[in-house]
């Protein structure tokens, strides 16, 4: 009798002993759950933080280009006002002018042709050449496409 | 019988804990991002033009012109505008032109968008 109830003693005592240490392992294993999760979550973070300032970066070279081609537009808008106005100026007629000036018309529109020639080649990506580079006075400049043309020109107010 | 009971104790516990021990390996996956190979096309070539002359013909002197046509070799002939429409041509001509430049500017801006210098 003595000797069945050391035998269930023993029994439960190790198998106390072999709870503990399993719970201990669980513990331990949870542990480094935890710990691989809080790594995780800080990994992420991190890249959260790179995603949300590279999509700053973005917001701001979307900004500049915008404001670049609308820039762009008004030069467009402003280039075309102006070839009108040398067409219509102070109720020009060109037509009556070259009746009445025919060399001169004709050298003019030659010229005129000549330079907007120019600016199509410059529109498709040629390079600049040194003088339109530099060239700062009206009298220098390519008047069909100033802004394209000559980007030291800056027009008299 | 005390000995028969202790290897009965101790079998018990490995079999109740031998399941457990060392367990399975975990398969890891990783996913490597390969990014997109480039179009990297060449910005088109400039165009070059040739050049054109003009040639003013009124009442006045269309004779002379065509004179001097024939005396420089040149078929007495030419393909005329009113001054209108020599202004409408102008005009197209310069929205022609406008529209390349915002092309190519378009195109830039987008190689620069998605392709910035430090990516190449």
């Amino acid at each position: 009798m003595f000797g069945q109830i050391k035998m269930v003693i023993t029994i439960l005592l190790i198998a106390g002993i072999a709870g503990a240490g399993m719970y201990v392992m669980k513990l331990r294993s949870d542990n480094a759950i935890l710990k691989a999760n809080q790594h995780k979550l800080e990994t992420a973070i991190t890249e959260q933080n790179k995603v949300l300032e590279k999509q700053k970066e973005d917001f701001t070279a979307i900004l500049e280009s915008n404001k670049k081609l609308n820039v762009l537009i008004n030069t467009f808008k402003k280039d075309l006002q102006d070839l009108d106005k040398r067409f219509t100026k102070k109720n020009r007629d060109i037509g009556k002018l070259a009746i009445d000036r025919t060399k001169a018309i004709e050298r003019i529109i030659n010229k005129g042709g000549v330079n907007a020639k120019r600016c199509i080649e410059l529109a498709s990506g040629a390079e600049h050449t040194e003088a339109e580079l530099k060239a700062t006075k009206k009298s220098e400049i390519n008047p069909e496409c100033p802004a394209l043309a000559n980007p030291s020109y800056v027009p008299y107010q | 019988m005390y000995h028969i009971n202790k290897i009965f104790a101790l079998a018990l516990i490995v079999l109740l804990t031998g399941c457990s021990i060392g367990g399975e390996k975990k398969i890891k996956i990783f996913s490597v991002e390969k990014p997109r190979e480039k179009l990297d096309y060449p910005m088109p070539t400039a165009l070059q033009l040739e050049d054109l002359k003009w040639i003013i013909i009124t009442s006045k002197n269309a004779e002379e012109v065509f004179k001097k046509l024939e005396e420089a070799g040149i078929d007495p002939v030419l393909f005329g505008l009113t001054d209108k429409d020599y202004q409408l041509l102008s005009k197209n001509f310069a929205r022609i032109r406008q529209k390349l430049q915002e092309t190519n500017n378009l195109l830039e801006e987008y190689k620069k968008y998605y392709e910035p210098e430090e990516q190449k």
